[in-house]
């Protein structure tokens, strides 16, 4: 087909389209739903029992806002990169949030093994941990996928994957307030689980959601 | 030396003039822009046409073939089309529609590369018995072919029938045999890669 019978095709009964908001106001409302996908989780399972006193120590406080201001910054990076003229560098937003949120975790590590010797680094197998990741990250990366889905034919990769970033730090966020894990390798490696699954299941699956949810 | 002066002025004038009129111009295409996204078929029609030459121009420098070129400023179009509601008339049109250009050109450079990646120049692939042997073993080389070609998959024997030992242009066997020319080409790099393997050569 001839370049010039293809414009006359498309702009023959052209619907009017409503501009989608801005990537500022679809972060806020990912945000919008990262807040009620934890706060149903709190209210299904409750706080963890020694939240206060971990957070009066500093242990817990630290991480959880490294974890947040990733979350916040890489769902606004996901949501500018969504649009075809945004400049590719605001994949780097979060990643000076992101290293943060990572030292943080292994300065617990380290300290825990001061503090117990190498008892502080055993590890153990927590499925509920799993059940608690996945119940987080599903939906968070899903809302993410849905909102950015006009991104399919713009950039789906990266938007997918900083997606899966923001919905592993709020995840991660999510972990901290209601599922219990004491020894920092534990919570480093099942954190560290948590961001490795949900942003690469949502890199990989993201696109096709994108696409589904386009069509 | 007035006159280089002259010059150097003039040009001056002329990039000044042409960032004045690039900037109405981008003007005017964000309103057409803006006005399609409420469903203005004429605007809309009116806004890709004088986009057009925009369009070849950085899929031409990504792409250089014509034919590529077209179906690259096709994508580009269709793509712009689905991700109308993406622009925000507040910002420049011409980055929007220049990145969403780019991209489409990119993505079929890319394919473009997959595919030449994959095929091989026939001329390249060389005589399969080698001439130099004395005529005693080219014979013996030959009965050998002969049985190799037997057990090749018929749609396999045909294509290195009609293009190595007939020697027809790759069109004249499509049309012979009835199969496409990528086809044939696909077939015919595989019987020789059977052959090869059959006959023990690296």
């Amino acid at each position: 087909m001839l370049t010039e019978d293809l414009i006359s095709r498309m702009s023959h009964g052209l619907a009017p389209v409503r501009r989608l908001p801005s990537p500022t106001a679809l972060t806020l409302r990912w945000l919008g739903i990262a807040v009620i996908v934890v706060a149903g989780a709190v209210a299904l399972v409750g706080l963890r029992h020694d939240l206060q006193a971990r957070i009066d120590a500093g242990l817990d406080l630290r991480q959880m806002a490294a974890a947040g201001l990733t979350g916040v910054l890489a769902a606004l990076a996901a949501f500018q990169l969504s649009f075809p003229d945004r400049d590719p560098r605001w994949a780097l937003l979060p990643l000076p949030a992101f290293a943060l949120w990572l030292a943080n975790l292994g300065w617990g590590c380290l300290q825990d093994f001061a503090r117990l010797g190498p008892e502080g680094l055993h590890l153990t197998t927590s499925f509920p941990c799993l059940a608690f990741i996945l119940g987080f990250g599903l939906p968070l990366s899903l809302a993410m996928a849905w909102l950015g889905r006009h991104a399919v034919l713009i950039r789906p990769g990266p938007v997918a994957a900083l997606g899966g970033l923001a919905a592993a730090s709020i995840t991660n966020i999510g972990l901290t307030l209601t599922h219990h894990l004491d020894a920092a390798a534990m919570v480093l490696a099942w954190h560290g689980l948590a961001i490795a699954v949900t942003t690469g299941a949502a890199a990989l699956l993201g696109p096709r959601v994108m696409r589904a949810a386009e069509a | 030396m007035s006159a280089f002066r002259l010059q150097l002025f003039s040009g001056w004038a002329m990039t000044a003039e042409a960032v004045e009129s690039r900037s109405d111009r981008d003007m005017r295409w964000s309103a057409l822009m803006a006005a399609a996204q409420m469903g203005d078929a004429r605007a809309y029609d009116r806004l890709l046409r004088e986009c057009l030459p925009l369009l070849r121009s950085i899929c031409r420098a990504r792409l250089r073939d014509a034919t590529e070129t077209e179906d690259a400023v096709q994508d580009a179009l269709l793509t712009l089309h689905r991700v109308r509601a993406t622009y925000d008339p507040a910002r420049p049109f011409t980055p929007w529609i220049s990145a969403i250009a780019e991209r489409r050109a990119l993505d079929r450079g890319r394919a473009r590369g997959r595919r030449t990646g994959r095929e091989i120049e026939l001329d390249h692939a060389g005589p399969i018995i080698d001439p130099s042997l004395p005529p005693a073993e080219r014979g013996l080389e030959r009965a050998e072919l002969r049985a190799a070609l037997r057990d090749l998959p018929p749609s396999q024997a045909k294509a290195l029938q009609l293009a190595k030992i007939e020697e027809l242009s790759l069109a004249e066997a499509s049309a012979r045999s009835g199969l496409s020319v990528g086809a044939l080409k696909v077939a015919t790099h595989r019987a020789l890669h059977t052959l090869r393997k059959r006959l023990g050569a690296p």
